[in-house]
């Protein structure tokens, strides 16, 4: 912005003004006055300082405010003006004067004039009777409009009912809106005319709109609050900053006339809870009914949610947003969704899945012929059933976001409960899996969320000593990880005590005393039955469940858990889950008469067990594999299956949560659909054995549980794995 | 019908009749907003009134081929509107 | 089209360095130097947004409010008074006469424009 030629302006108006101002002062000087001159001079150093605040010129300002104020009085006739006062006065403008000729030089005043400067602002100030000093700087109390940023973007919540006059003072309400988005980002609206009265008596140009917005900003309160500085007197506003908790967002909700369905879209449409939260606080209401949950407490902290989304940033607003706008789209919305009977689905499945056993049948028949043409098309028809039984299981897959979310309410509740201050963050929402899968897992998930918020997060107290944000965390993450999905929670607490884990056990019985325990095995030791890790037992961990149940449940599922703790920084407890409970791709082994299925995904590799790494071998439960120790189990004996080992065995490499071992076996036959059969109540406890399968050609198959086998293999030294488990060896 | 002129609080008190005579007396009331060249709140409060008073009536209100300023506000206000084409929807203002 | 704003000050300085502000944030500029000289330039051409001091010869500020409300293509136009905390009694003489906004002097020109948005943007 060119000012040069407004600051000439500026100048030359300001010696026009302080010749005025002479001219006056010296008629007052003289005894004469009238309440048009007094007016006169007050608006010339009202006019000198407004323009010199135009320019920054802050000298100027502060010494004219003295000034001005004075004259204000002398307006007001609180104090008369004498010729005493007029003296003064004449002295100040040829300050004034020599202030605005040094800036038109761009020169500074000298010491002595700045010494004059200071005495004369000292005798006005005693004419303003010390309530507003001169030497008072007037800038700084203009100092309102800055950038108002406060740091991080947050979620504002704002509503705002317009009063009546708005309109006729000039005010378009749609304006406010406009500037909103110009200190943030309005990601939802919604416009509220239900003040508008009957048509009849519906004043034209009467304002009886109200807005609800939600903005994301960064900039702080008093900015927000300032876009409404001019219909402050004429409207009803309240904003609710990113800390707001959800009482607040409900409080405000029943202060609008809307019916319970709009309630709800209301939020999810102003952003102030994601279409995920709203699902999951229906569900939450659901539960209070079984008796889950506290019915009084309505208090989940926004911001945590908030926290969580920021957690993984833009495209989460994105999909928030395009989530909003589907929910719009509400009818067109509904009708793409039908409701089936989840028994349905799982008779459709189980269908499926005999046809896959009929499919590898046919397979095996066209084989046996050597019927080309046959195999042609049973292999055409292979690949058919396999994008049947995929679109068929996705059916069933669900994102486990729901489950997760409704533990924000259980965080907040169980914090205040506690009294501690925690957050729950959520990551990976999205991720899918089976649903009979989600719904048994939400309570060991329970189990370990309560379990990290009362001996995982430390007390505020001992936090904030260790130099920790006061605030805990407690993480959700689900993600796919080689076949399956991991699932973890996780919090920012002091971790596993490994001292006090193992002066427990040994007082438990569970090891021995001395034993030479490595810090996973010592970790490992909290899912034994009956250990606790509370030192004092409360109504959260005195529910008599342990952190064994969690194991069992997971273990029903064909999941396994492992902890990660570091002392200090915290635990994250791990759960791995297969994607389905269904259908595997099965990778079938041999060994005498008796058919194998390993899961394909866990399998590397395989290499045949050369007589030179036999021999090597010999009397070790490990082989050289390029040069790195592999483990391996003779399947032949761990199953004591008999017969003599085939001239050529092979080893097939398996993998599993980062894991691997051997399995010897005499045959590799190859990849096949399988479909899971549980195993009869008889061998469910058998070690190494998930349950079984039937061949294309009607011969039933055992399912190898690797999990199983490889913390068998890598726990046999110092195995104990509860009562669980009963080895068949 | 068709508002020709602008639609704010200046006009508000006469388009408000305007628009009430519409819903009385059209089966498918609808106003043709392609030549408004202003638009407020106002004016906005006008359009909203109408579509609930057709409403009550059991009818819809159309908003027709609305002018870009109309588009502005109708999308700021987060209002919906019918289009020429399929129902579009005014989303928030970014 | 670009919105309109009528400057009224007193101080020809103030007008400028005001009118170069609003210019380089893309409105159009009418200036009046007093209420009188203002109310002339209410002339039937489109006016979105009025600035104007308070203290002013020939017409102050209330009066020229007084006026514009009195004007049937004008009285429903925005009014940013311009202040200063001694003048708060005038303040709210003009907001009773339908003056809602105002700037306090002395003010910077990013204070001016941040005021002028909020009530209507380029």
């Amino acid at each position: 912005m060119n000012l040069d030629q407004a600051f000439e302006t500026y100048v030359h108006e300001s010696r026009d003004l302080l010749q005025q101002m002479e001219e006056l002062l010296l008629e007052f000087s003289q005894g004469r006055s009238d309440p048009e001159s007094v007016n006169a001079l007050f608006r010339a150093a009202h006019t000198i300082k407004g323009s010199a605040g135009l320019f920054g010129l802050d000298g100027i300002v502060d010494f004219t405010h003295g000034v001005e104020s004075v004259l204000d009085l002398v307006r007001d006739g609180a104090v008369p003006m004498t010729p005493d006062l007029a003296a003064l006065l004449l002295e100040c403008r040829d300050h004034m004067a020599g202030l605005v000729e040094a800036v038109a030089a761009g020169t500074e005043l000298d010491d002595e004039a700045l010494r004059t400067g200071a005495e004369l602002q000292r005798q006005l100030g005693t004419y303003l009777g010390g309530e507003a000093s001169a030497a008072q700087s007037p800038t700084a109390v203009v100092e309102t409009g800055g950038s108002g940023v406060a740091g991080d973007e947050g979620y504002w919540h704002i509503s705002v009912r317009f009063g009546r006059d708005v309109f006729r003072n000039g005010m378009d309400p749609l304006s406010f809106m406009r500037f909103l988005s110009t200190v943030g980002r309005i990601v939802a609206v919604t416009t509220l005319a239900h003040e508008i009265p009957a048509a009849d008596e519906m004043d034209p140009e009467s304002c009886y709109l109200g807005f609800e917005i939600g903005l994301v900003s960064a900039a702080d309160q008093s900015t927000i609050e300032g876009v409404f500085d001019f219909v402050r007197d004429d409207c009803t506003l309240q904003i609710l900053p990113p800390t707001s908790r959800a009482a607040d967002y409900v409080a405000l909700i029943e202060a609008l006339p809307a019916d319970e369905v709009r309630v709800g879209d209301l939020l999810v449409r102003c952003g102030a809870i994601t279409e995920a939260q709203l699902e999951a606080a229906l569900r939450i209401q659901g539960a209070e009914a079984a008796g889950i949950g506290d019915a009084a407490a309505q208090a989940r902290l926004i911001g945590e949610i908030l926290i969580a989304q920021k957690s993984v940033a833009p495209p989460v607003v994105e999909a928030a947003l395009d989530k909003q706008k589907q929910l719009r789209d509400g009818k067109a919305q509904e009708s793409r969704f039908i409701r089936v009977d989840a028994d349905k689905l799982d008779r459709l499945i189980n269908q499926i899945g005999e046809l896959v056993i009929a499919g590898a049948g046919i397979n095996l028949v066209a084989k046996r012929r050597g019927a080309a043409d046959l195999l042609e098309a049973a292999s055409v028809l292979g690949t058919l059933v396999e994008d049947v039984r995929d679109s068929a299981l996705q059916l069933r897959m669900v994102p486990i976001g729901a489950t997760f979310n409704r533990f924000q309410r259980v965080v907040h509740d169980v914090a205040r409960d506690l009294n501690k201050d925690i957050a729950l963050l959520i990551n990976g929402g999205d991720t899918e899996l089976d649903k009979t899968m989600v719904e048994r897992i939400a309570d060991p998930l329970m189990h370990l969320v309560r379990n990290a918020m009362d001996h995982g997060i430390e007390p505020t107290e001992v936090r904030v000593q260790n130099g920790k944000p006061a605030r805990g965390t407690v993480k959700l993450n689900a993600y796919h990880d080689s076949g399956g999905i991991v699932i973890e929670v996780g919090d920012d607490g002091g971790g596993l005590k490994t001292d006090r884990i193992v002066a427990k056990a040994v007082s438990r019985g569970l090891i021995p005393e001395g034993a030479a325990l490595t810090q996973r095995e010592i970790h490992e030791l909290i899912f034994e039955p009956g250990f606790s890790t509370a030192s004092q037992i409360n109504n959260l961990s005195g529910r008599g469940v342990g952190m064994d149940v969690v194991k069992s449940s997971v273990t029903d599922l064909r999941g396994t858990v492992e902890v990660d703790s570091r002392e200090g920084e915290g635990t994250t407890i791990r759960i791995r889950l297969p994607l389905t409970l269904a259908i595997i791709d099965g990778f079938l082994v041999g060994v005498n008469d008796s058919v194998f299925v390993v899961p394909l995904d866990m399998v590397e590799e395989c290499i045949e067990f050369t007589d030179a790494a036999r021999t090597e071998a010999r009397g070790r439960e490990f082989v050289n594999l390029r040069g790195q120790v592999l483990p391996f189990i003779q399947i032949r004996d761990l199953f004591e299956i008999g017969g003599q080992p085939a001239r050529r065995e092979n080893i097939l490499v398996v993998r599993y949560a980062g894991q691997r071992a051997g399995l010897v076996v005499d045959e590799l036959l190859g990849e096949a659909q399988t479909v899971i059969k549980p195993l009869g109540k008889l061998f469910q406890k058998v070690r190494g054995i998930g349950g079984s399968t039937i061949l294309g050609d009607g011969r039933v198959a055992l399912i190898m549980d690797i999990p199983g086998l490889l913390r068998h293999v890598h726990g046999k030294a110092t195995n104990r794995e509860g009562a669980s488990a009963t080895a068949l060896q | 019908m068709r508002i020709d002129q602008r639609m704010t609080i200046y006009t508000a008190a006469e388009l408000k009749p305007r628009l009430l005579a519409e819903i009385a007396d059209s089966a498918v009331p609808s106003v043709d907003l392609s030549a408004v060249q202003e638009i407020d709140a106002a004016g906005l409060q006008l359009l909203l009134l109408a579509r609930r008073e057709a409403a009550a009536v059991g009818r819809e209100f159309r908003i027709l081929e609305p002018s870009e300023c109309v588009r502005e506000v109708l999308s700021l206000a987060a209002v919906s509107y019918m289009d020429s084409g399929p129902t579009s929807l005014g989303g928030p203002a970014t | 089209m670009a919105k309109t704003i009528l400057v009224v000050d007193d101080s020809a300085s103030l007008r400028q360095v005001v009118g170069i502000a609003l210019k380089g944030a893309g409105y159009q500029v009418v200036e009046g130097c007093d209420g009188k000289d203002a109310l002339t330039k209410l002339d039937g051409r489109s006016v979105n947004l009025i600035i104007s001091d308070v203290n002013m010869p020939n017409m102050d500020g209330i009066s020229f409010v007084k006026e514009v409300k009195k004007l049937p293509n004008y009285r429903f136009t925005p009014i940013i008074m311009l202040t200063t905390e001694s003048l708060e009694a005038k303040m709210k003489e003009a907001q009773a006469a339908g003056a809602k906004a105002w700037v306090t002097k002395p003010f910077k020109p990013d204070q001016m424009l941040a005021a002028v948005a909020k009530l209507c943007l380029p």
